[in-house]
């Protein structure tokens, strides 16, 4: 991810004091996205199932 | 006679209900032991010595009169602490909640407090059951008591270290990523992680939501069982009750492409798993192998739904207090900032995908087998072998899927270090699960099997 991206996302989550004083930190959980992201490369198709569980309560008759 | 600080909670049980031994005389003796030892392997974050002894003391006269609350009546626990115990301080092991004194107990600790228990203190975690080890926090991290230069697994680290030292027969634990399993491998005790759900996590400080599980850390499987019928009580739990029975024609199988080919566990990790599968051949098991889908496929699904998690959990105070982390729980929960809404809810849709998968493999199975950590622990302040060896580890699908998994231990590493395996079985089938683990356990003389500290206790 690059820097300029990274910059972006943190101060846009509120994180100015992190990208200011924990930079280091930051990168490094970027560099974990892109991990994972790299092994989730192969998105499922967008309509297809299964999807994400939803549920409502028992009907009380 | 067994020491005192090595009788399980049955066994202490039995001794009380014989006068042999008396719940004054058990916790007297394991206070003396962490009095002796503790300062060498940090288990306790807050002991509360003065409550255990008035506790121990009611049970020596509720006892003596016959009457008995439950199975673990006089029995001392441990408590992880990002669980809340009545008038104690839950910190999580860190420095934002150093204050937060609990007003009432956690409904498993008031399941187990209903049950008799008698609450010693609340237990070193990893930060927020996420960190860790740290030196950076207010309180220093729990040691190996095989080899206190070394981790001693996490999140659940006190409890384990615990539970191996001789402080307590019985910890609470939680379990999101491998947090029970991996300190229960690490000090060569017994950790199990229910199915999802099954104990309740009200008052249990969340790290993320839908992969938290509460469960317990014991030095038998028998205790194990104990622990699970109090903690689990309720219309989904059948109680086990004795976990003994004959495995002959149940059906075990070994997941190899975790600890061969996903990722390569070291030689004695992958020859105990394959000791494990021939005692249990041996005991009349069907032992075959099976394929589940890639280790580190699963484990990405989970860290993806942990880390988006755990950010609504901490992104306040991130964004106001990132000082006041651990950095290694920092990087671990950053994360999470940068995960789109799309990357959380693709690895949703893949989590039931997985799901799928694990349950057609129990149609033809009882019970899986496969390794725990693909290493034995590394030292405590080597960073870089922490890092590397963090993710190492076959305990995270199980938190993806919610089934139930526990670890056992399977011997010793060259240098003395504890290996374990672990079990996985079917959605509410603890039972089996015990079963199995008890056999283990009795061909291995696993559960006798202790680190020599030396106290004075």
């Amino acid at each position: 991810m690059d820097e300029t991206i990274v910059e972006a996302l943190a101060r846009a989550a509120g994180l100015d004091t992190v990208w200011h004083d924990f930079r280091a930190d930051l990168l490094a959980a970027a560099s974990q996205v892109e991990d994972q992201r790299r092994v989730l490369n192969d998105a499922p198709a967008p309509a297809a199932e299964p999807w994400p569980a939803m549920s409502v309560p028992e009907r009380d008759d | 006679m067994t020491e005192l600080h090595w009788l399980s909670a049955a066994d202490a049980a039995r001794a009380f209900r014989e006068r042999s031994v008396s719940p004054v005389e058990l916790v007297t003796h394991v206070l003396d032991r962490i009095a002796a030892r503790d300062h060498d392997l940090n288990v306790f974050v807050r002991l509360d010595a003065e409550g255990a002894m008035d506790a121990a003391r009611a049970a020596e006269r509720e006892i003596a009169a016959g009457r008995s609350l439950g199975p673990l009546h006089g029995i001392p626990v441990g408590i992880k602490d990002i669980i809340d115990v009545r008038g104690l301080p839950t910190t999580c092991h860190s420095r934002i909640l150093l204050d937060n004194v609990a007003e009432t107990d956690a409904a498993a600790v008031a399941r187990l407090r209903a049950a008799g228990a008698i609450i010693l203190g609340k237990v070193a975690t990893h930060e927020f059951a996420l960190g860790g080890p740290s030196f950076d926090l207010p309180f220093p991290p729990a040691r190996n008591p095989w080899n206190r230069d070394h981790h001693p697994g996490g999140s659940s680290s006190g409890s384990g270290a615990g539970v191996a030292a001789g402080f307590f027969p019985l910890a609470l634990g939680s379990d999101t990523a491998g947090s029970i399993r991996n300190p229960a491998g690490a000090c060569g005790v017994f950790g199990i992680k229910p199915t999802y759900d099954l104990v309740p996590r009200g008052g249990v400080f969340p790290l993320a939501f839908t992969l938290d599980h509460v469960g317990a850390l014991t030095r038998t499987v028998a205790d194990a069982a104990i622990a699970l019928d109090v903690l689990a009580a309720g219309p989904r739990h059948a109680p086990i009750g004795d976990p003994e029975g004959p495995i002959r024609g149940l059906r075990i199988g070994i997941v190899r492409n975790f600890f061969e080919t996903d990722m390569e566990a070291v030689p004695e990790v992958a020859a105990a798993v394959e000791h494990a599968a021939y005692l249990l051949a041996a005991e009349g098991a069907v032992v075959t192998s099976v394929a589940l889908p890639n280790l580190r496929y699963l484990a990405a699904i989970g860290r993806t739904i942990l880390q988006g998690e755990a950010w609504t959990v901490h992104a306040a105070w991130m964004r106001n207090r990132p000082q006041d982390y651990a950095r290694s729980t920092r990087r671990r929960l950053l994360p999470g900032a940068l995960l789109s809404a799309s990357d959380y809810i693709d690895a949703q849709r893949r989590r039931r995908e997985a799901i799928d998968a694990v349950e057609r493999t129990f149609r033809d199975v009882d019970v899986l087998l496969t390794a725990n950590a693909l290493d034995p622990a590394c030292r405590i302040d080597d960073d870089v072998s922490i890092t590397r060896t963090y993710p190492r580890q076959a305990r995270t699908p199980f938190n993806v899927t919610g089934h139930p998994a526990a670890s056992i231990m399977a011997g010793l590493s060259p240098d003395g270090l504890p290996l374990a395996i672990q079990l996985v079985g079917r959605y509410y089938d603890e039972r089996t699960l015990l079963r199995v683990a008890a056999r283990y356990e009795r061909a291995t003389g696993a559960a006798d099997r202790h680190p020599d500290i030396r106290t004075d206790a």
